[in-house]
């Protein structure tokens, strides 16, 4: 299995040195006005080293979600700084965010969300089609990834012609095509089996070893333990970071 | 974005929901469509008349006349006051490229009797050069004496059994006396020219016709309403035409003795089928136009389908505005699904059009035509409307806020 790792290393060009921060949050604050306030998140203050993994855990309406969407670049703080990959997210306009998350950031959602009528290929390459004019080496990019990812023979197939762990390989390949800073992973087993569950993770495990960034939110104790760490996360604020990693 | 990309991704999203989106080109189908029968149908009556006028008057030549100006809708009035004088034919008959000059000098008959048949109405009997006639003949011979008489095709049928060459008619002028004439000859076809509203039932000679004017030179002479001036080429008509025109214009009795508001026409056949074009023209654009509604309906169709679209699709738009995509992106998405719609309608449209038009052209009996400037106008109507109706909807799904869309099942 490890020799396969090396295909999911990051490119020399976005090699970055193990102390270099991807992702830096600085005393996020966000509020929701929802009959009475609800603070979302509350001073909550998180780096990412380049190459780590990290877990998100809290009970629901703790924030992760609001977590995720602000290191995402889909929302933006009431208060505080957001830096992702070298750019302050706080001052950038909307397009400017979206080339962002195009660019910079791979998302893996626990719901897969690939485009229903497009096929295995064309949603890999999808990233691609907003921020990158090559036409040339796409299609060979994909399959090269969805190989990798196992479905190597269902290029051409549509999500509903795959099972949810095929969709999920689908969405990492995804993730993965326009070698992301760092890749968001918002519940990645939840809507799968145990088995299917544990072959994504080792998916997860894989990418880590070669040394992508991830951050992953989950409510399940054996997911987030793939991780180097755990921030536990409760009414918006940290309430602890546990050191996880070393055991692998 | 580029468009060869958003085009692919629509044309999945029409190919993914296909009963919908031929439901909803339906509109710009029978729109375009509608119109395109139209122009096919107004174009065919329009050459069908051309014909019709072309082939009875194969002969090069113009019919002058009088008209009063500016009368509003439909063109000008043709007036019958006699002011083309026996000097005027004569003068007319000396220009260049002129083979001869018929005045059609129009008695009005009330009755025609033949036997104890008779006919009671209005009809046309015109005194005139029995040259004009030359070539029309069916039957028999032009008239030569003063109660010969020469009688179209269908006047000859009025009576029961029909009128034959050698048989007896008399005609009862308006407010005038009764003359008995023999029949010599039939003509098939009309030659063209006089007063269309009442019917010609005859052509008798010149010497009947007893309409006079006082000229300007103070004579007292025979004087016409309306006169055929042959031309001796067709190459040579647009020249004879112009020297006719000038003549009347300037020099002639005719110039003098009409009124201040009239004008003094030459038409040759393709002037009377211009000017019978224009006339159709207007009415099938002003039918052509009402068939158009159709279309503004087929746009509300679209966009009403689109706004559905974007509704169903919210969370498709929030995943590929999660993964990267712009504002723009998504707005050309749509529109381009949009454009899509609107061209495939008006293809589709154009082809049911100029199908159904040619059945009916042909069934009809008309020349089919192809309104090219139409079939551009109607694609290029359809492409408008297809990104008229998905600017709004593109909007809507522009706004969407990714992360609630995402929640969205």
């Amino acid at each position: 299995m490890r020799h396969e790792v090396v295909w999911m290393a990051v490119t020399e060009t976005s090699q970055q040195s193990p102390s270099a921060t991807t992702v830096e949050l600085q005393d996020v604050r966000r509020t929701y006005h929802l009959g009475e306030p609800v603070h979302a998140l509350d001073g909550v203050s998180i780096s990412l080293p380049a190459g780590s993994f990290t877990a998100v855990m809290g009970p629901s309406g703790s924030g992760k979600s609001t977590l995720m969407n602000m290191v995402g670049c889909l929302d933006t703080p009431d208060e505080g700084d957001v830096t992702v990959a070298g750019q302050d997210v706080t001052v950038l306009s909307g397009n400017e965010r979206a080339k962002l998350r195009g660019t910079e950031l791979g998302f893996i959602f626990q719901q897969f969300n690939l485009m229903p009528r497009l096929t295995a290929a064309e949603n890999v390459t999808m990233p691609l089609v907003f921020h990158n004019d090559l036409d040339d080496g796409r299609r060979q990019r994909a399959e090269t990834l969805l190989e990798r990812v196992g479905l190597g023979d269902r290029l051409d197939h549509t999500p509903p012609e795959l099972s949810g762990g095929q969709r999920q390989r689908v969405a990492i390949a995804r993730a993965l095509v326009n070698e992301p800073s760092l890749v968001l992973a918002d519940e990645p087993t939840g809507n799968l089996d145990t088995d299917t569950g544990a072959e994504i993770m080792e998916l997860f495990e894989q990418l880590h070893e070669a040394g992508r960034t991830i951050l992953m939110v989950t409510h399940e104790r054996h997911i987030a333990e793939h991780a180097d760490r755990i921030i536990h996360l409760v009414d918006g604020q940290i309430e602890e970071i546990e050191q996880v990693g070393g055991e692998r | 974005m580029k468009l060869t990309e958003s085009f692919r991704i629509s044309w999945r999203a029409i190919t993914g929901h296909k009963l919908r989106s031929s439901l909803t080109t339906l509109g710009i189908i029978i729109g375009v469509g509608a119109v395109i029968v139209f122009m096919v149908l107004g174009g065919a009556f329009e050459a069908n008349i051309a014909q019709d006028i072309r082939e009875g008057n194969d002969e090069p030549g113009m019919w002058v006349n009088t008209q009063q100006e500016s009368s509003g809708f439909g063109g000008s009035q043709i007036l019958t006051n006699p002011i083309y004088t026996e000097s005027d034919v004569a003068a007319l008959e000396s220009i260049d490229g002129v083979d001869f000059v018929a005045p059609e000098a129009n008695k009005r008959a009330i009755q025609l009797r033949h036997g104890d048949q008779q006919q009671t109405g209005q009809f046309n009997i015109q005194a005139t050069d029995p040259q004009r006639l030359d070539g029309d003949l069916s039957a028999g011979e032009l008239f030569e004496a003063d109660d010969e008489i020469v009688l179209p095709a269908d006047a000859a049928d009025i009576v029961d059994g029909g009128l034959a060459v050698g048989d007896e008619v008399q005609i009862n002028y308006d407010g005038g006396p009764t003359k008995t004439f023999t029949v010599v000859g039939i003509v098939e076809e009309s030659p063209g020219g006089g007063n269309n509203r009442i019917p010609t039932a005859g052509y008798i000679s010149l010497d009947n016709y007893g309409t006079t004017v006082e000229t300007p030179d103070g004579d007292t002479e025979n004087a016409y309403a309306s006169m055929i001036v042959a031309a001796e080429s067709t190459d040579t008509l647009d020249e004879t035409q112009q020297s006719v025109l000038e003549y009347l214009q300037t020099d002639s009795d005719a110039a003098q003795l009409k009124g201040d508001d009239q004008v003094i026409k030459a038409q040759t056949v393709d002037d009377a089928v211009d000017q019978i074009g224009d006339i159709i023209d207007q009415f099938t654009f002003l039918i052509g136009g009402i068939a158009a509604i159709s279309l503004v309906v087929g746009s509300i169709g679209i966009a009403n389908i689109m706004i559905v679209s974007v509704t169903e699709r919210t969370r498709e738009i929030g995943i590929m505005k999660a993964i990267g995509a712009r504002k723009r992106d998504i707005i050309q998405l749509f529109i381009v699904e949009a454009l899509i719609l609107g061209v495939i309608g008006a293809i589709i449209g154009v082809a049911v059009g100029l199908g159904i038009g040619y059945l009916g052209a042909t069934g009809i009996g008309w020349p089919m035509v192809y309104p090219v400037d139409w079939i551009a106008i109607a694609v290029v109507i359809g492409m408008t409307v297809g990104v008229l109706s998905g600017l709004y909807p593109a909007w809507r799904g522009a706004r969407v806020d990714p992360i609630e869309a995402l929640r969205h099942e």
